[in-house]
């Protein structure tokens, strides 16, 4: 029994940090814009997508094909921020709205060009098994991207907080106004903070092809998966996300173990609950926030 | 002179009664010719749109060779309608369709969806033909117009048939909680607990992507001979990169529909190596008889691709049910109610899936499938013994 947990345990670290790459991405534009990007999953999926493309065309590997998957997954994020930026009324609201549309029409346009069959990569490299002390089992994809998601956190971390347009970008998520009274541009932190959100979305991606299949409709519940850990992290906290995801992941692995299999989801569901019943402002959330 | 009148007026009423008779059989033919529109509601987006989509092009491939095949007597057509893998979508493409006076309707996907669109379609008094939908509830309704070509106990005994054939004395199934793919795991359990067999399950949702804690389980907990898989593609994929990695001692990799395909050979070939499945032909796909050769080159000139189940499945049930609408029509000139129900129940066609007959259900007796085996570039028959193409590979397993 102890091997099993101790493997659940290991499963649920791994998952967690492809997990806190999917979520990181969402929680950055909820944080400075308090808009809920329903289309992120599908930018996650959009990205998948073009490794697959990489791959099947030029026999390029998931990892030569983040730079192409950035420029498209990047431009589209831009034309989603673009749009949004077109509403004038409740911006909060009908961006849900709008997003929501969005992600219903990337996920037809991906299965237009590729079709509804799965894909994944073929490359045996990453699938190759990597074994810990005899009982701790993984993919070496998962492990590469599981570090690449831990690092890509803690970039995002430093940057909010050691660089010029990091701080703006948390000035203006906390007060819009004020942040223009000091010379910020809101429009373009904005932008930026969503070509942020495409770029980890990229790296989420090419880490859910590899270590996973993809299909259209997919894109759905990593928006769903993604929504959860931002929720449960706290308006915006890159650490939340990460323990955020790290809790689904493990409750998720436990739950398998110890319990069945199809109450997983039920699980993570039952954390996001408790801990907003808990902590409603989640779990690095400031106090207020909820309020405000 | 008059002789010469008396010919051209005789000509003239020759000619007269020659036209005549070609215009009587002229009128006659479209009295009895008809137009049918047949409606179809599928999945073409949402999860289930790549299954749907192969049905569809099967339905396409039928409604093309019944035209060449009733051509001067009948036309048929078909209007489809996505319903985007939504029960409620289902059943408002349903009455769209029934409002549009198609005259039965063919498709379906997911046993879930079909169950209230098939409903739907019997208020409005219209035959339900599928091959998508394999739950026993579905038969178990009482609908006289709810027809099916397959259905689980099919798939459970081929799968349960060439596991005892294997002679394993233990088996792990894992399956997708699903409501066809549960349905199927429970005949499965039991059919083989029956043998003597020792069973081990586990559910899972469909949202799970890794199965490296089930796998864990059954390598060291349960530590069966074979592994019986009942769920869909991305699951297979997901089990069998967890064995992969996992390596658990079993002998076997057993799963049901959509594994033993064309499709996942070309995309998984190294991953699905020694895995079964079900299959009704092999690959490459081997077609015998007038019919499957004339289908096969149909769908190769439309869509230039060899066809899988999905396609032969989908051909199979329209053209079923396009010859009993056909029958129907041409007993008195019009369809009734409760007639096209009629002529499918009178049905005993061989086809390319087997003798096809309904039962008072609407339920194929006769069906039951083969099981396929992925052997290098190849998916060889290797159940029934009468039917296989190749010896099974056993003990085989991908890593």
């Amino acid at each position: 029994m102890l091997e099993l947990i101790l493997q659940a345990l290991y499963s649920g670290l791994l998952a967690g940090g492809y997990y806190a790459m999917i979520a990181l991405g969402l929680a950055l534009v909820f944080g400075t814009m308090r808009i809920i990007n329903l289309a992120h999953g599908e930018l996650v999926l959009l990205a998948a997508y073009v490794a697959f493309e990489m791959e099947r065309s030029f026999g390029w590997t998931p990892l030569a094909s983040i730079p192409v998957a950035l420029v498209v997954v990047g431009l589209t994020a831009l034309v989603i921020y673009l749009l949004i930026g077109r509403i004038r009324q409740d911006r909060e609201l009908n961006s849900l709205i709008l997003t929501f549309g969005i992600a219903i029409v990337l996920t037809n346009l991906i299965l237009m060009i590729w079709s509804a069959d799965i894909r994944s990569t073929s490359n045996s490299w990453f699938m190759d098994g990597v074994v810990l002390g005899d009982t701790l089992f993984s993919m070496r994809g998962e492990v590469i991207f599981c570090v690449i998601g831990v690092l890509l956190l803690a970039a995002t971390y430093w940057w909010l907080n050691h660089t010029w347009q990091g701080r703006a970008l948390r000035a203006v998520a906390s007060n819009r106004d004020a942040a223009k009274l000091m010379g910020v541009n809101p429009a373009r932190i904005e932008a930026l903070s969503f070509l942020v959100s495409g770029v980890l979305a990229t790296f989420a991606g090419v880490a859910v092809y590899t270590a996973s299949v993809v299909f259209p409709a997919v894109g759905h519940n990593l928006t769903i998966k993604a929504f959860v850990i931002t929720v449960l992290a706290g308006m915006g906290s890159v650490p939340g996300v990460l323990l955020g995801a790290v809790l689904i992941g493990v409750g998720e692995t436990l739950t398998t173990t110890l319990a069945k299999p199809s109450l997983q989801e039920l699980t993570g569901m039952v954390i996001f609950l408790l801990i907003l019943f808990l902590r409603p402002s989640g779990l690095f959330g400031r106090k207020g926030m909820v309020k405000k | 002179m008059m002789k010469r009148f008396t010919s051209a007026v005789l000509s003239k009423r020759r000619a007269l009664l020659a036209c005549c008779a070609v215009g009587t059989v002229m009128m006659a033919s479209p009295a009895m010719a008809a137009e049918f529109v047949l409606g179809s509601e599928l999945p073409l987006t949402g999860k289930l749109a790549r299954v749907g989509t192969g049905m569809s092009e099967g339905i396409a491939i039928a409604i093309d060779l019944a035209n060449a095949k009733y051509a001067g007597q009948h036309h048929f057509s078909v209007q489809t309608i996505d319903d985007e893998t939504n029960p409620a979508k289902a059943v408002a493409a349903v009455e769209k369709l029934a409002s549009d006076h198609v005259v039965a309707i063919t498709g379906g996907y997911g046993s879930n969806i079909i169950g209230p669109a098939s409903e739907a379609a019997a208020k409005a008094g219209l035959v339900y033909m599928t091959s998508g939908g394999v739950a026993p509830e579905l038969t178990q309704r009482g609908l006289d117009s709810f027809f099916r070509i397959n259905n689980a106990d099919g798939y459970g005994k081929a799968m349960v048939g060439l596991i005892e054939t294997m002679g394993a004395k233990s088996v792990a199934i894992l399956y997708s909680n699903k409501e066809a793919t549960a349905a199927m795991a429970t005949y499965v359990q039991k059919a083989l607990t029956d043998k003597g067999i020792k069973i081990t399950s586990h559910e899972f949702d469909d949202t799970t992507t890794d199965f490296k804690p089930i796998m864990n389980k059954v390598k060291l907990q349960d530590r069966p001979e074979v592994v019986a898989m009942i769920g869909y593609e991305n699951d297979y994929i997901g089990i069998l990169r967890a064995g992969a990695v996992l390596k658990p001692d079993v002998k076997a990799m057993v799963g049901v529909w959509s594994l033993a395909t064309a499709q996942m050979n070309k995309e998984f070939h190294d991953q699905v190596q020694g895995v079964y499945g079900t299959s009704p032909l092999p690959y490459p796909v081997v077609f015998k008889g007038g019919e499957a050769q004339d289908f096969a080159a149909a769908y190769m000139n439309k869509y230039n691709r060899e066809p899988d189940y999905l396609q032969q499945f989908g051909y199979v049930q329209t053209m079923l049910l396009i010859d009993a609408i056909a029958r129907a029509h041409d007993n008195d000139g019009k369809i009734e109610a409760g007639e096209i129900a009629r002529e499918l129940r009178a049905t005993t066609t061989p086809t390319m899936i087997g003798d096809v007959t309904f039962d008072k259900n609407g339920d194929n007796p006769n069906f039951t499938h083969r099981m396929g085996q992925h052997q290098g570039d190849r998916v060889e028959l290797v159940w029934p013994a009468n039917a296989a193409t190749a010896k099974m590979n056993y003990p085989a397993v991908p890593w």
